[in-house]
């Protein structure tokens, strides 16, 4: 019997989503210096965009978007927050056809998802909760309102006493929502409960993080990416266990010194638009031609569990104001009307990972990172580190344009460098 | 330097001298046009209280003391000043809005307040910057979901807060007194606005629809409210003595509505080309144009200040149109009444390069429409008059099949 139109469409998206992520899962494992205990991570994007299965829980799962919405919360609900930021191009082809033109692609996957409804972590979301953090996120929530049970939260533009007082409001207003998707009450003990879960993630990322900046390096950040972005399907205790072993075996290399290579390759930082797997074509190509991912300043990467909640009235209304506090004030987001502190932490980074070269990654659409670029590029501008702007698509027709504007960039670094220490790139990858 | 200012000269006066010639008859609507002329041309003006975009009710600010100074875009010249400043894909809306604060030898922003509805995330970055260059700001942080608990009761502390920084900015207090008096001063023009676009519906034979929406713009270039008030009932009872004089012997061109991004003055060519291709706008359907329903009732006006100011904020929140909300309910309430009233025959749903909002609620609006059998036509442009003939060709085409459908609708009765 023939199949219909619909089945055959259903195929091929399953067939073309299925076939990008495992290319992509691919290039990752034939990158070198991949550190030891890193298969979870690939076993987790394998499962659930190769293999489309459902997220490893026995529990209700509630679909997030950015940094801005506290994963404590819906543990302590007994439910799995999953974050459902996507970099698919198949989804986005789709969502190109549903969403306006100009939309962010990330936006456009999102909505090519929904549509298709062959996605397992879409369609098993109970909710999902979308923070209000610019005007694609805004709209796209009204759009997924018409689809599945939606909560939104207002991101307010500045980051004083009242605006965090009001979000405190949206969050006990959250909290009774989760409550009763999930028919659990949030008590004081479950709450704390998932502060332990994320704090451990937390903690072990920060370890991480100190192990990443050791010099000669022992991880690559595409692997890094891959480790972090993972962290979107998998339950934050388990998470941080995989992470654990992954730290340990990073701490034996320093002892063996085992590092990833010798060279001394030119250090790059990454920061604009979220880099989401499958599309990490960025972070492969700079590292693919020579260069190290060695600072992420991006949602989906190290800033996305970076800040722990700090708790300092033990209450439950405590608890809450430090989940409020850590959303808003340390967030580096574009949202903000004033991001100075963008700038800080930028800083920060350079000086702590001794990077020479800034990449500032635009999804096409993407306005508010747009709109930061040039005081960025000024300010780095003025500590002599070197920054290109690099807008690209959920696609691969740019990835040879991307490619000689980054060898370009990689080369400009290493004839920066002191004569005797530029390295050739690397034929061995 | 020169050049942008002859871009700028040539938008401004190319539409200023169409207005006049298509309705040099009307001599109440002189008057208009010249409170345009002088709004952009007037030198040594320093605006104590500037608004950019329109999503804010300015009573608030009329009741602390203050007239407000609009900058609402709508200028392709205003544009090149602000090239530099924004990223490549910025709205023209933002562009040109910006452009006006850095225009120069013209107003005197220096000791400014600055009022910043943030509807999109270009106000949102451009608020950044013009704090970044030591400018007073004031935001409006609009919660965009309705919905929610909290919602009304944020909107409305950020409008007591607005009240309070204006001010404090113009040292003048705020009483029962004062916001009375600007609800009434709001709500007689918004009146007067309302009765002159019901009046002049249709009658193109007495007044374009450009100058209908520019009559609806010039709003927010007069700085006397009292006085635009005064001279829109006078053009009314202009244009009710012309339309009681004679019936429309005009072809009756197919009704349009105009949804989407508002159009602005001075940059008119969507209403230009609409007249051009045959069709008659009915009404627009943005939220500059929905505001004007936005009017206070007597019971509205008794209470304390604070139960002022909260009547206010719990009007505006209400009906407030503008895309700064996750749905746009009002927006799409108001299009299906009007449709359901009937005379509409089709949607031109303009769309700005970059105000990606409005594309998003197109999803739902045409999905609505379709219900109606009302085709709706979507159709993208810039402030740059390059597309001009493109789109004359496209509207050219709509406009046939308007035609086309009435005499399908007619062979069908008979």
């Amino acid at each position: 019997m023939s199949s219909t139109l619909k089945e055959r469409q259903d195929k091929r998206f399953i067939t073309k989503e299925t076939q990008t992520a495992a290319k992509y899962l691919r290039r990752l494992e034939e990158l070198s210096g991949a550190p030891e205990g890193i298969e979870p991570f690939y076993d987790t994007l394998k499962r659930i965009y190769v293999d489309m299965a459902h997220v490893d829980t026995n529990k209700k799962t509630v679909g997030t978007y950015c940094v801005m919405t506290p994963p404590e919360l819906i543990y302590a609900a007994d439910a799995m927050p999953v974050k459902l930021c996507s970099g698919n191009y198949t989804a986005f082809s789709i969502g190109d056809d549903i969403a306006p033109r100009d939309a962010c692609p990330l936006v456009k996957a999102v909505a090519g998802f929904k549509q298709t409804g062959l996605m397992p972590v879409y369609e098993d979301c109970s909710m999902m909760v979308v923070p209000i953090t610019c005007d694609c996120k805004k709209k796209i929530a009204g759009m997924l309102a018409d689809r599945c049970e939606v909560t939104t939260l207002h991101i307010p533009a500045s980051r004083e006493d009242k605006d965090i007082e009001m979000f405190i409001n949206q969050l006990y207003e959250l909290m009774e929502k989760l409550e009763d998707v999930t028919g659990n009450r949030i008590t004081y003990e479950s709450l704390s409960e998932g502060f332990r879960k994320v704090g451990y993630a937390q903690y072990e990322l920060s370890e991480f993080i100190r192990l990443k900046k050791q010099m000669p390096y022992l991880i690559r950040g595409s692997h890094a990416m891959a480790i972090l972005n993972s962290a979107s399907y998998m339950p934050a205790d388990v998470w941080g266990k995989a992470l654990h072993k992954v730290n340990q075996s990073l701490e034996k290399n320093i002892s063996d010194k085992k590092t990833v290579t010798s060279k001394k390759l030119p250090r790059i930082m990454l920061t604009g638009s979220p880099i989401v797997f499958p599309n990490i074509k960025i972070p492969l190509l700079i590292e693919e031609m020579g260069g190290i991912v060695a600072g992420d300043e991006t949602c989906m990467g190290e800033r996305g569990m970076w800040d722990p909640a700090v708790i300092t009235d033990d209450s439950f209304d405590g608890m809450i104001r430090a989940l409020a506090n850590r959303a808003l004030r340390p967030c580096p987001c574009p949202t903000f009307a004033d991001n100075s502190q963008r700038i800080y932490r930028l800083k920060q980074l350079i000086k702590e990972n001794q990077i020479q070269g800034v990449i500032y990654h635009v999804l096409r659409g993407c306005l508010v990172y747009d709109f930061e670029y040039k005081r960025i590029e000024e300010e780095l501008g003025k500590l002599d580190i070197p920054v290109i702007r690099l807008e690209s698509d959920y696609n691969e027709e740019d990835i040879e344009q991307l490619r000689i504007r980054i060898e370009a960039f990689i080369e400009l670094i290493k004839l920066k460098q002191p004569h005797e220490k530029i390295t050739s790139v690397r034929k061995d990858f | 330097m020169e050049n942008k200012n002859n871009t700028f000269n040539k938008e401004y006066l190319d539409s200023l001298n169409r207005l006049y010639n298509d309705n040099s008859k009307l001599t109440g609507f002189k008057w208009f046009l010249d409170t345009a002329y002088s709004w952009a041309y007037k030198k040594n003006v320093s605006p104590d209280v500037v608004v950019l975009g329109t999503a804010i009710p300015e009573e608030l600010i009329m009741a602390a003391g203050a007239e407000p100074y609009w900058l609402i875009g709508g200028s392709l010249g205003s544009v090149s000043w602000s090239d530099d400043l924004v990223p490549r894909d910025t709205d023209p809306v933002s562009r040109s809005i910006l452009g006006y604060i850095n225009r120069p030898d013209s107003v005197d922003f220096s000791n400014s307040l600055f009022i910043i509805p943030l509807i999109n995330d270009s106000m949102r970055k451009i608020a950044y910057q013009l704090k970044s260059e030591g400018k007073k700001i004031c935001l409006a942080d609009i919660p965009p979901s309705r919905n929610d608990k909290y919602a009304q009761e944020n909107y409305t502390n950020q409008m007591k807060e607005l009240c309070a920084t204006v001010s404090a900015h113009t040292k003048s207090k705020v009483s029962k007194y004062s916001t009375v008096s600007a609800m009434k001063r709001v709500s007689n023009a918004r009146a007067a606005l309302a009765r002159f676009l019901e009046l002049s519906r249709g009658r193109t034979d007495i007044i374009t629809d450009s100058a209908r929406i520019f009559v609806q713009n010039s709003y927010y270039m007069t700085d006397s409210m009292e006085r635009w008030t005064y001279h829109v009932e006078s053009l009314s009872k202009e244009v009710d003595f012309y339309a009681s004089q004679s019936k429309n012997k005009e072809y009756k061109r197919p009704s349009i509505m105009v949804a989407g991004s508002p159009v602005i003055f001075p940059n008119y060519k969507i209403p230009f080309l609409i007249r051009d291709a045959g069709l008659a706008i009915y009404d627009s359907a943005d939220y500059i144009t929905l505001k004007t329903l936005i009017t206070y009732k007597r019971s509205m006006m008794y209470g304390s200040k604070d139960k002022l100011i909260e009547n206010i904020a719990l009007e505006w929140y209400r009906y407030d149109a503008s895309p700064a909300y996750t749905q746009n309910d009002v927006l799409y309430e108001y299009i299906s009444d009007t449709v359901k009233k009937g005379g509409i025959e089709g949607v031109v749903y303009h769309v700005l390069k970059g105000q990606i909002e409005y594309d998003f609620e197109l999803e739902k609006i045409e999905n609505m429409l379709s219900q109606y059998s009302i085709p709706v036509f979507r159709l993208e442009t810039d402030y740059q008059y390059q597309d001009v003939e493109q789109l004359r060709i496209r509207m050219e085409a709509f406009s046939e099949m308007l035609a086309q459908n009435r005499y399908r609708k007619v062979k069908k009765v008979s």
